[in-house]
């Protein structure tokens, strides 16, 4: 008997397996799908969650419902998220620098770890640059470093917390010293520059007109890698500060929702970043190209990005 | 310098029949959202931006303009007739728009503060369009060290309404700094005061508190004062007098100063990102209360303090668009929404916008100044209706509010947990009104404090830690030296209205 049973479950099992990539095509949401935008009205995650849920929505024909769930970058979001049952819903849309931030200084007061989703995929991935205003004496980070130790120190307009921490290890690295001016957003970070008050800050979008007219420089990528519109200017890695951040937007479920479900929604998605008008926004909010890395892709970027933040925000 | 046929061709995109409808369909959707207690202008317009899409970019940005002036003229509608602001810069219109409404003129009170608040937003859409280049220039010198001068300014003018009791006053605004400071510190991000709340890691949501403390508690307040037996929420006086419903051009017209001081005001802060439209209705109200011959007929339903606050936080809004459009930096969220709306139409707010885009943006300019005209005919018709529909029994009125109070805040903060926080501020905000404290600067106090915190902050880190480098600063010396004479003139003054009313 036993021995029939375990059978019968290993054939159930392989059932489902088989059949569960045809399931994908079938299933939809029973009532309306729930898209969760991790920021508030206006910013650039929630205008890109919209685009893509109206393009979701044309192209499967379910309904979608867009909500702003704002809270410490996302985190309030998916604590609800984690906390709703696993039935193919609600689905959240957030950054995954801030969550990978707040897991890492306090994981112990968080509901929830990165095993607590199923990735959907990506949506794009946020260039963040360094820049400074066209006047400022230096060209790169080197010449920034040398710059404040000149003048004993020199202040610079930040806007989240990677950024202080990106700045602390580049005083650790360098012994300069850097004043770090907290903004409200990108926005006031390119005021705060225009303005005269700061001479650089960070951007993540806000720049770009400023780089077309002439007003502003790229000084260095805060990415991994350099950026796609400025390949001229180094890293903060080659500059010899080993700190990067890598922001990218992207959606996830509460774990344990059924495959088929994870499939369909992950499909979807899949469609919809491939479609002109996501390609649109997401090249007036940042100024790249459509990146979905897929679920598996989107679990790897997360785990990897959470290690590579433990390193980083150890200090 | 843009070419005039860029902007004749611009004004002619705006012109059209198809934009005029949208703006209409705008104006008349805003003013009824703007309206219902509970859901305002930027809630309408986080609904509409969706439904733009399929819409060619001149006509989305239309109708959103429209939503956002119509809204602007509907929010003053509760405060008026039901003494129930949904937001805090209509607290200002309430302090007089309420007490006229009580005396039988909740159609005078309604149409000054369309008058006036069309007035205000027609002045800083002419600014916007004619200077904006220029003013935005001066908003980039307006570092935080002066911005943070020009808070302590604001606080040392608001200081004028603090009413009888100092200390009341003075505890009313330390409970609405001690509220402000729950959430994430403005310089590193350390929670405070969440207790675990996530929901609450970016400080309370404004929607729950100020439409708790403002809205509900007073309508706790109004059915602890019914007593079974059924009667209107606004009465009407029957009366011969004509001039009873109407503003006359009179009336209108000994407003002008008061008017365009909270025009010039609104401009002023609209143009300076981060401040808002709160601080310039309450500051037009206190300059207005303080320069009239007879400042305690203010409170009283006078009708220069609807026009001061109505015109000064209209003009807000035009101005926002000044670092808007010239520098990309939206001034408060409904600017922010405007953003997205250009983004998501292929336009990016900044240096170039005007080279690049001057045809939309011209097309803009027009469509501003079509919703200012039809947000007057609107508005001339949607008033009656209002005060029809207030004029229901108080048992209908309340349950209506109520719910749509609950369900506005349930939109505005996307679920439950920002209703259970307008009920705790609402029975917050019904015992501080009975202990007489004022609710009012209670509000004032919850919503600048963190800007004013944040300025701080930021002029700390700028100045190495030393405030005292101020004083390289010209403006800000200048703002502080201000803030100094006029807080002691405006205690004097207060001192003295209050002698008069003694003896």
């Amino acid at each position: 008997m036993p021995i029939k049973s375990k059978l019968l479950a290993l054939a159930a099992t392989a059932m489902i397996a088989m059949i569960s990539p045809s399931l994908a095509a079938d299933w939809k949401p029973d009532g309306p799908l729930k898209i969760q935008i991790g920021f508030g009205a206006g910013g650039s995650t929630d205008t890109m969650g919209r685009v893509l849920a109206n393009e979701m929505e044309k192209q499967t024909g379910w309904t979608i419902v867009v909500e702003n769930k704002p809270g410490a970058g996302g985190v309030a979001m998916f604590t609800g998220i984690s906390q709703m049952p696993a039935n193919g819903k609600t689905i959240g849309m957030g950054v995954s620098i801030p969550v990978m931030v707040q897991l890492v200084q306090r994981g112990d007061q968080l509901p929830f770890d990165l095993d607590s989703f199923d990735y959907l995929g990506t949506v794009a991935k946020a260039e963040l640059a360094l820049v400074a205003s066209k006047d400022a004496p230096f060209d790169d980070l080197e010449g920034m470093v040398a710059y404040a130790k000149e003048k004993s120190t020199m202040p610079v307009a930040i806007m989240a917390p990677p950024q202080i921490l990106m700045m602390k290890q580049t005083m650790k690295t360098t012994d300069a010293k850097f004043d770090l001016v907290t903004a409200d957003g990108g926005a006031e970070v390119m005021k705060l520059i225009l303005g005269g008050q700061v001479l650089a800050g960070f951007g993540s979008g806000e720049q770009l007109p400023y780089l077309e007219s002439g007003d502003m420089k790229v000084i260095a990528s805060a990415n991994q890698s350099r950026l796609s519109y400025a390949p001229d200017a180094k890293t903060f890695i080659e500059s010899g500060v080993n700190a990067y951040v890598e922001p990218v937007f992207f959606l996830a479920a509460r774990k344990g929702t059924d495959p088929a479900a994870v499939a369909a929604i992950a499909a979807a998605i899949d469609a919809a970043v491939q479609s002109p008008a996501v390609a649109k926004i997401v090249k007036n909010a940042t100024n790249g190209s459509p990146l979905n890395m897929g679920t598996d892709g989107t679990r790897k970027m997360m785990f990897d990005g959470l290690d590579n933040a433990k390193i980083l925000f150890a200090q | 310098m843009v070419d005039l046929s860029i902007i004749l061709a611009g004004f002619s995109d705006a012109f059209s029949l198809t934009n005029l409808l949208f703006v209409l369909f705008g104006v008349v959707l805003g003013q009824f959202v703007g309206a219902v207690p509970g859901i305002g202008p930027i809630m309408a317009m986080a609904i509409a931006i969706p439904f733009t899409f399929a819409l060619s970019p001149i006509v989305a940005i239309s109708f959103l303009v429209g939503v956002n002036k119509g809204g602007l003229v509907g929010g003053a509608v509760p405060a008026i007739l039901m003494n129930t602001p949904g937001t805090p810069d209509a607290a200002a219109t309430a302090l007089d728009g309420y007490p006229l409404a009580k005396q039988g003129k909740p159609l005078k009170a309604t149409k000054m503060a369309l008058f006036s608040s069309i007035t205000g937003d027609t002045f800083s859409d002419i600014v916007l369009i004619t200077v904006s280049a220029p003013l935005a220039v001066l908003a980039l010198k307006m570092g935080p060290i002066e911005i943070a001068a020009l808070m302590i300014f604001t606080f040392s003018v608001l200081a004028g309404l603090m009413g009888s009791s100092l200390i009341k006053g003075l505890i009313a605004a330390v409970l609405g700094l001690l509220v402000a400071c729950i959430g994430s510190d403005p310089e590193n991000f350390t929670p405070r005061l969440i207790f675990g709340y996530w929901d609450l890691f970016d400080g309370l949501p404004l929607p729950s508190v100020a439409i708790g403390v403002l809205a509900i508690s007073e309508i706790l307040h109004r059915m602890s004062e019914s007593f079974g037996r059924v009667r209107p929420a606004i009465e009407f006086v029957e009366s011969d007098d004509p001039d009873q419903d109407r503003v006359t051009w009179a009336e209108y017209w000994g407003c002008r100063f008061t008017m365009l001081r909270g025009a010039v005001i609104g401009t002023i802060l609209g143009a300076l990102p981060g401040i808002g439209s709160t601080a310039a209705a309450f500051m037009s109200y206190a300059f207005a209360k303080a320069s009239s011959k007879d400042p305690s007929s203010f409170g009283k339903g006078n009708l220069h303090g609807i026009a001061a606050s109505e015109s000064a936080n209209s003009a807000v809004m035009g101005a926002n668009l000044i670092p808007l459009l010239t520098l990309g930096i939206p001034g408060s969220v409904g600017a922010a929404l405007i953003v997205s709306a250009f983004m998501i139409h292929g336009m990016q707010p900044g240096p170039l916008l005007f080279e690049n885009q001057g045809r939309l943006v011209y097309g803009l300019f027009g469509a501003m100044l079509m919703a200012n005209f039809l947000n007057l005919w609107v508005g001339q018709i949607g008033l009656r209706l209002w005060v029809k529909v207030v004029s229901a029994p108080e048992s209908i009125i309340f349950s209506s509010a109520l719910l749509l109070c609950f369900v506005g805040v349930a939109m505005a903060t996307s679920g439950l947990f920002g209703v259970a926080i307008m009920l705790i501020f609402a029975v917050l905000g019904y015992l501080l009104s009975s202990f007489g404290y004022s609710l009012v600067i209670f509000i004032i106090a919850f919503f600048l404090g963190p800007r004013f915190e944040k300025s701080i902050a930021q002029s700390l880190a700028l100045t190495n830690g030393d405030l005292t480098q101020a004083y390289q600063s010209p403006v800000a010396v200048a703002l502080l030296i201000l803030s100094v004479v006029s807080f002691f003139w405006f205690l004097k003054r207060n001192a003295a209205v209050e002698k008069e009313q003694n003896s």
